[in-house]
């Protein structure tokens, strides 16, 4: 929904518009898709139209709640905004097209991010699980990947690839990477045997069992995997952003952290909130099309 | 009038012992239990904060009922917490200050330990950089678009009337000596007591432009706030006081203050000592004052339009409650 939107020529000719509009599509498409489809945790096609006012309900309330609190409280802005302020701030920083420009910066590192990490985890959980051998050759480089604190590595690995995108990229994917790898290993490696065998004695070719037989019957593992690499690209672009970065909501979390902005600080926060939901929610649509033909034929 | 008999004399007499040996026996009146005060310093443990270290391990604190304890936490946090009256001091650059006041932090600058902004540019000597006017067209690298470095930055160009895009900035974190040893970028902006030590040390000896030449703007200092200052002036007194002999004995013995610096900062004793020594000579011209602590109001105004002019204040912020000299020792 968010692309589609994008796409239309009439943004393009004034990018501070668009930018503002965008930033409402981006929050309507995310509370479009926690209404009305299914639960996010469910792969289920089935639509329970009934309990959609949940989500919208439970949004409004933890808002009212949280006004409440802020104004019974009585703390300063700068300790708790209320919804109200970070709302006044979200429109302020949509309108000059600051927050555009900077959610546009973040999501293209994480979508690269994710692209690298799942490319390569893709590639090696696969030969992986082919070969034991080579599992045993790789298994301390992967483990260790999975332990290296990328917080503590990250002003290194801006060093080594400096500062620009490429950086927020290779920590995206770094972080990306081992969830994958392993549901990539799981997924393959939970293939049946027999349906090799049934493949072998039809004389399929090599290309043939991993197009038809391994990719599809450990595609329902592979997306558990790549739904939690969504959502840790999100992190790994971001804690990037928060080392070296002039650009990208962990940018300017950072700097309004320094103006003691806090409310602005929260904007950019629930920002990353939607790009993690939105991410999410795109791989479960993926899952949901791809994976149609497990639920059997259309009633 | 009848004598007391000689037994009831003897009887008075042991009775009065008894409770003369009573009260020799009665705990002394309760000294008070010093104040427990939490310091957010601002950065990692480092021999820059000698001052406090010494006075700690000298009992200036203890002397003023002060039980000190640093906390290393980030200098934006001090500043909140303070701003929120949870901490009555912190460690901050006079920018924070007016940047924190700006969104309605009470926080007042009530000493102003560093005379001078410690901000500048370095560049390699062979670049043959020594002025902001070098810096046209070059490629800088600074840790953050925010914060002392950005600020010094602009009002290093601003001061010399060179506009400050008219250089290239690249936000590198951090890790000013390692882009500038891989020639990442043409020059870095640093801290003028620190980086360039350490680069002359790893064989890149550089030239300096240090903000201070060109511009006075309030730097590193005590902070408190505004309910502090109000209910407990005794106690910023005895923290300032406390602050400024620690601050004296640095400048008159810099070698004992190192060596004590070595109980405070783990791993000092492994680090490179030549280095570390330099450091803290380096800093020292910049804790020298004639007026220890004071706050001079052209540092604030100078620095209250560089925040205006880079847009980081968005409207002019009251001056007159930004910082305090009255609480000098």
């Amino acid at each position: 929904m968010l692309f589609h939107l994008l796409e239309k020529p009439h943004a393009a000719s004034c990018p501070e518009r668009a930018g503002f509009r965008a930033s409402w599509f981006l929050v309507a498409s995310i509370v479009s898709n926690t209404q009305d489809g299914p639960s996010i945790f469910s792969t289920s096609r089935r639509r329970p139209t009934r309990l959609a006012w949940l989500a919208p309900a439970s949004l409004v309330a933890g808002l009212l709640l949280w006004e409440g609190l802020a104004r019974k409280a009585g703390l300063p802005a700068f300790i708790l905004p209320s919804p109200l302020i970070v709302g006044q701030r979200f429109l302020e920083l949509a309108r000059d097209g600051s927050l555009w420009r900077h959610t546009l910066v973040t999501l293209s590192e994480i979508l690269a991010g994710l692209a690298v990490g799942v490319t390569v985890a893709f590639v090696l959980g696969y030969l992986v699980a082919k070969s034991p051998s080579l599992e045993r050759v790789l298994a301390p480089y992967i483990v260790a990947s999975q332990s290296i604190p990328v917080v503590a590595i990250a002003p290194l690995l801006i060093i080594w690839f400096g500062a620009g995108t490429l950086s927020k990229v290779m920590i995206s994917a770094l972080i990306v990477f081992f969830p994958v790898l392993v549901n990539t290993v799981v997924g393959v490696r939970s293939v049946p045997a027999d349906l090799h065998d049934l493949m072998r004695s039809l004389r399929a070719t090599r290309w043939q069992i991993f197009a038809k037989l391994d990719v599809p019957a450990s595609l329902p593992v592979l997306f558990g995997g790549l739904k939690i690499g969504a959502t840790l690209a999100v992190i790994g672009a971001v804690v990037g952003e928060f080392v070296a970065a002039d650009q990208g909501l962990g940018f300017l979390i950072t700097l309004k952290r320094g103006l003691y902005d806090t409310a602005g600080v929260f904007v950019a926060v629930f920002l990353l909130i939607g790009l993690a939901m939105l991410m999410y929610s795109a791989v479960s649509l993926v899952e949901r099309r791809t994976l149609r033909w497990r639920n059997g034929p259309e009633a | 009038m009848q004598r007391p008999s000689p037994r009831a004399a003897a009887g008075l007499a042991g009775l009065l012992a008894l409770i003369a040996l009573a009260g020799a026996c009665l705990p002394p009146p309760q000294a008070e239990a010093p104040r427990r005060v939490r310091l957010p310093m601002g950065y990692i443990p480092n021999v820059q904060y000698a001052p406090f270290y010494v006075a700690l391990e000298k009992g200036y604190f203890l002397e003023e009922g002060i039980d000190l304890e640093f906390d290393y936490a980030f200098e934006t946090d001090g500043v909140a917490l303070v701003g929120a009256g949870e901490l009555p001091f912190s460690l901050a650059s006079g920018e924070q200050v007016l940047l924190a006041r700006a969104q309605g932090l009470p926080v007042t600058y009530v000493y102003a330990w560093w005379q001078d902004y410690p901000v500048a540019v370095a560049a390699p000597v062979e670049s043959g950089i020594t002025t902001p006017e070098d810096l046209v067209g070059k490629r800088i690298g600074i840790p953050v678009l925010a914060g002392a470095s950005f600020i010094g930055y602009q009002a290093l160009m601003r001061a010399a009337g060179i506009p400050p895009e008219a250089a290239k900035l690249e936000v590198i974190g951090f890790n000013q000596v390692e882009a500038l040893l891989a020639g990442q970028t043409e020059a870095v902006v640093i801290y003028a007591n620190n980086e360039p030590i350490q680069l002359e040390h790893l064989g890149m000896p550089v030239n300096v432009v240090r903000v201070a030449d060109y511009v006075t703007l309030s730097s590193n200092g005590l902070i408190s706030n505004e309910g502090t200052l109000q209910s407990d002036p005794e106690l910023v007194r005895g923290m300032l006081r406390a602050l400024k002999r620690g601050v004296d004995d640095v400048l008159a013995d810099p070698e004992a203050a190192y060596e004590i610096c070595k109980r405070y900062i783990e791993g000092l004793q492994d680090a490179d000592q030549s280095v570390q020594r330099e450091v803290l000579e380096a800093s020292l011209e910049f804790w020298r004052s004639e007026r220890a602590g004071w706050s001079d109001p052209q540092a604030w105004e100078n620095m209250h339009a560089v925040l205006l002019q880079t847009g980081l204040l968005k409207a002019p912020v009251d001056l007159e409650g930004s910082y305090s000299n009255d609480f000098l020792p």
